[in-house]
């Protein structure tokens, strides 16, 4: 197979939109669950960049970096499920607006 | 592979151990307090493995030409690792100590509980030492991953779920963000070590997307210090937490977010100072305003505390921004800032033990229901004074040493950056009187409200282990203010390391 | 040398990329404006399923791999345990997402996010060719990971243990303990 046509910066505006379209997610939702889907979602835009800078610098400690950020990903949606299930065990709705204990 | 050089990393390995044990203690034994126990064994264990790594054989601080570089330079133990990888012991020393009475108020998970300390603990030693974005980031994982979960210790408390949700959500959003920013770094670089991202930054060609990138890592470090205008999080947070938790978030946790902004700011992006001296000016100058003015009107005591933390972070970032937005020699304000967070992290931790054995015996942190203090427990309010006065920058109290420091090289600086930072610093430790004092006046002066019964006051006790913590922070609170050479010390200390990079 | 939309075309990898991002970008967009929370979740699924395609075609295996099975596999799942356990509605749900009025404000800030961001790239990256398909070597990895990144990989598990526990304590129901 010879060389792919596609360069870099294909990868890394795949990357940026992805990261974009998460940010919005932050944004918009208001249930907590699909913020943090949305975050994971600028998580995953953060892999593709490290394993397709890593491609183009020719080295991988990229992809060792993506892993690492896999990992804390993964732990993190524990901590978060673990929350969102004791928030909700309380109030009956993962919304984040709805929590108005606190003056803001 | 070289060998691995152990006794660098000795600090670290006991507090891994001490993790482990806490967890497998509490799970052995009935007795809640054995966990506690372990957990400051561990902790004062890696205390002393600290100290072997920071004195010579001739007892005098090691300089940097005995840092131990490990790992490819992604891990170095070097003056300032050592300082901070103290004081974040220190601060989980004196946390464990004022949650064992807390958590006897009411029926919590208790080992889990230091279990988690002692992991934040480990988290921010090894923040303090890593000298690579990834060792870093996995490292702040720890110490915010087990924030969000102790903000939501209270269970049963609607108010500390919320807490702990928010500052999740805000907390993975900063890990994103800051995420990203390496991210880009490292395709310019190629590196995710420091000194080699520095190295390699003066000849990266594509300074747009290194500026980007740079942008992204401080917005990160700016939730994780609640730097304003990323600050909106704090007060609710800290208000919803267990007030012990609350302490270490404002120490520890906030202390390895300086800890990072720090390493990276100096460590890794020297090159850029033109683009994050005037943000950090910038921020250092509205964190303090901000958080002074909206400190005045809560009357919530520990809401006024996380306001007034906000404050104190702008303290300590506005040297640091006066000097690289002017683009002068940095390690005279670093060693600035590292003697102000220690001092800082001191005053702080004893105001908290002291809030916290009122709060939990008048039965509220509203402010109104502390008034007359003075009459029914002197001695809490005197060291309630002490701390809150130390806090305000009065002589003799450590505070008016981090004071002048702060100010000495802000204004050593020279330029009108460091001028008229100076200058919204000092309008702000006046602003910062009212509030800490407000609080004094209603200690001393105010009558007991009428609903208080001042003979079931009176003969609350301070559990031993909190009285342990006043007394310990107390001691150092007077004794930096008094000596404030030794903290310059540390501070010096510190930045000695900086001197080998030619900062 | 630049790639012309024509030549580009001309190259069966460039449809495989075309026919991998195409989806991956529709589906992140469903996941973060569909109003149904379990299709949000598939839609992530298909979203993270695309990426690790991608990282099949940068030669990353191992970290595609590693996607499907920890993403797919495992966080997947437990998101949608939690909208079991959280009891949210299976069907249609108008307030996933806040009132119209913020997302005026998300989409711009969104664009400007995108556009800031890619004229980056572009100036940094522009025409960089990725280099020809070469699987990486697991082997080159785990010497990394257990060498250069031997701290953080011992690190990591710690935050794994604490998420783990911590989690375990926070969500566990129990009324006797805690007021």
């Amino acid at each position: 197979m010879d060389g792919l046509e596609v360069t870099a910066s294909w990868y890394l505006i795949l990357a940026a939109a992805l990261f974009a379209i998460g940010v919005a997610g932050v944004v918009v939702r208001r249930n907590a669950l699909v913020m943090f889907m949305s975050i994971e979602l600028m998580l995953n835009s953060v892999n593709l960049t490290f394993v397709a800078v890593s491609k183009d610098l020719g080295l991988i400690e990229g992809q060792v970096a993506s892993l690492f950020v896999m990992v804390v990903a993964a732990a993190e949606v524990t901590v978060g499920l673990a929350i969102i299930v004791a928030v909700f065990r309380k109030r009956s709705s993962a919304n984040v607006d709805e929590l108005a204990e606190l003056k803001g | 592979m070289d060998a691995i050089d152990y006794h660098a990393l000795l600090p670290e390995i006991i507090l891994a151990v001490t993790v482990l044990a806490t967890l497998l203690v509490d799970l052995f034994t009935s007795r809640k307090s054995f966990a506690a126990i372990t957990a400051m064994i561990g902790m004062f264990a890696s205390f002393v493995a600290i100290l072997t790594l920071a004195f010579c054989d001739n007892l005098t601080f090691c300089t940097s030409t005995g840092d131990r570089v490990l790992f490819g330079g992604s891990f170095v133990v070097d003056g300032y690792a050592i300082v901070l990888q103290g004081l974040f012991i220190f601060a989980g020393f004196i946390v464990v100590l004022m949650s064992v009475g807390y958590l006897e108020t009411d029926r919590y998970y208790e080992g889990e509980f230091y279990f988690l300390i002692v992991s934040a603990v480990l988290g921010a030693a090894v923040m303090a030492s890593s000298r690579d974005f990834i060792s870093m980031i996995v490292a702040l994982e720890i110490v915010s991953g087990s924030g969000f979960l102790l903000a939501g210790w209270r269970k049963g408390d609607a108010r500390s779920n919320e807490a702990s949700l928010k500052f999740f959500i805000i907390g993975v959003l900063a890990l994103a963000l800051l995420l990203f920013g390496v991210s880009l770094i490292y395709g310019l670089t190629g590196t995710q070590v420091f000194s080699e991202i520095a190295a390699a930054s003066s000849s990266v060609e594509d300074i747009a997307l290194f500026n980007l990138g740079a942008i992204f890592v401080l917005l990160g470090f700016g939730f994780k210090v609640s730097a304003v205008p990323f600050h909106f999080w704090t007060p609710d947070v800290y208000e919803g937490s267990p007030p012990p938790v609350t302490a270490w978030l404002s120490v520890g946790s906030k202390g390895a977010g300086f800890v990072g902004l720090l390493s990276v700011c100096y460590l890794a992006l020297p090159s850029v100072t033109e683009i994050w001296g005037p943000v950090l000016w910038l921020v250092a100058a509205l964190s303090m305003t901000i958080g002074n003015i909206v400190a005045i009107k809560q009357t919530n005591v520990i809401r006024l505390l996380g306001y007034s933390s906000i404050a104190q972070a702008g303290f300590m970032l506005a040297p640091f921004g006066a000097a690289a937005a002017t683009g002068a020699d940095l390690s005279q304000t670093f060693s600035a800032t590292v003697t102000y967070l220690v001092i800082y992290a001191v005053m702080n931790l004893g105001a908290f033990a002291v809030v916290i054995i009122v709060g939990t015996r008048v039965g509220s942190y509203e402010l109104e229901r502390w008034s007359g203090l003075n009459t029914w427990a002197p001695g809490l309010a005197l060291s309630l004074a002490a701390f809150f006065m130390s806090l305000a920058g009065i002589p003799p109290l450590a505070g008016w040493f981090a004071k002048f420091v702060m100010f000495s090289a802000t204004i050593g600086v020279g330029s009108w950056w460091g001028y008229s930072i100076a200058i919204v610093a000092a309008l702000n430790a006046v602003i910062a009187l009212v509030y800490y004092l407000k609080v004094l006046k209603s200690a001393f002066f105010d009558t007991v409200p009428a609903d208080l019964d001042v003979a079931t006051l009176e003969a609350g006790t301070v559990p031993g282990p909190t009285s342990f913590a006043i007394g310990l922070t107390a001691a150092a609170v007077l004794v930096l203010g008094i000596f404030p050479g030794l903290a310059a010390n540390l501070g010096d200390f510190s930045s000695d390391f900086l001197a080998t990079l030619g900062l | 040398m630049t790639v012309t939309i024509s030549e580009f075309f001309k190259e069966s990898a460039n449809w495989a990329f075309l026919a991998i991002a195409v989806p991956t970008l529709f589906a992140g967009w469903r996941t973060v404006t569909s109003n149904n929370i379990v299709r949000a979740v598939l839609y992530l699924v298909v979203s993270l399923g695309g990426t690790a395609g991608l990282f099949f075609m940068l030669g990353a295996e191992f970290v595609g791999w590693t996607v499907v099975l920890v993403y797919i596999g495992a966080v997947i799942i437990l998101f949608l345990i939690g909208i079991m356990i959280t009891r949210a509605p299976l069907g249609q749900e108008a307030d996933l997402s806040h009132a119209m009025n913020v997302k005026a404000p998300a989409a711009l800030l969104s664009t400007v996010v995108f556009g800031v961001i890619t004229w980056a790239m572009i100036d940094a990256f522009g025409n960089n060719m990725i280099p020809p398909f070469e699987p990486t070597a697991t082997s080159d990895l785990s010497l990394l990971l257990f060498d250069r990144f031997v701290i953080p990989f011992e690190v990591v598990s710690f935050v794994l243990l604490a998420a783990l526990i911590g989690g375990i304590a926070i969500a566990r129901q129990d009324e006797e303990v805690v007021s």
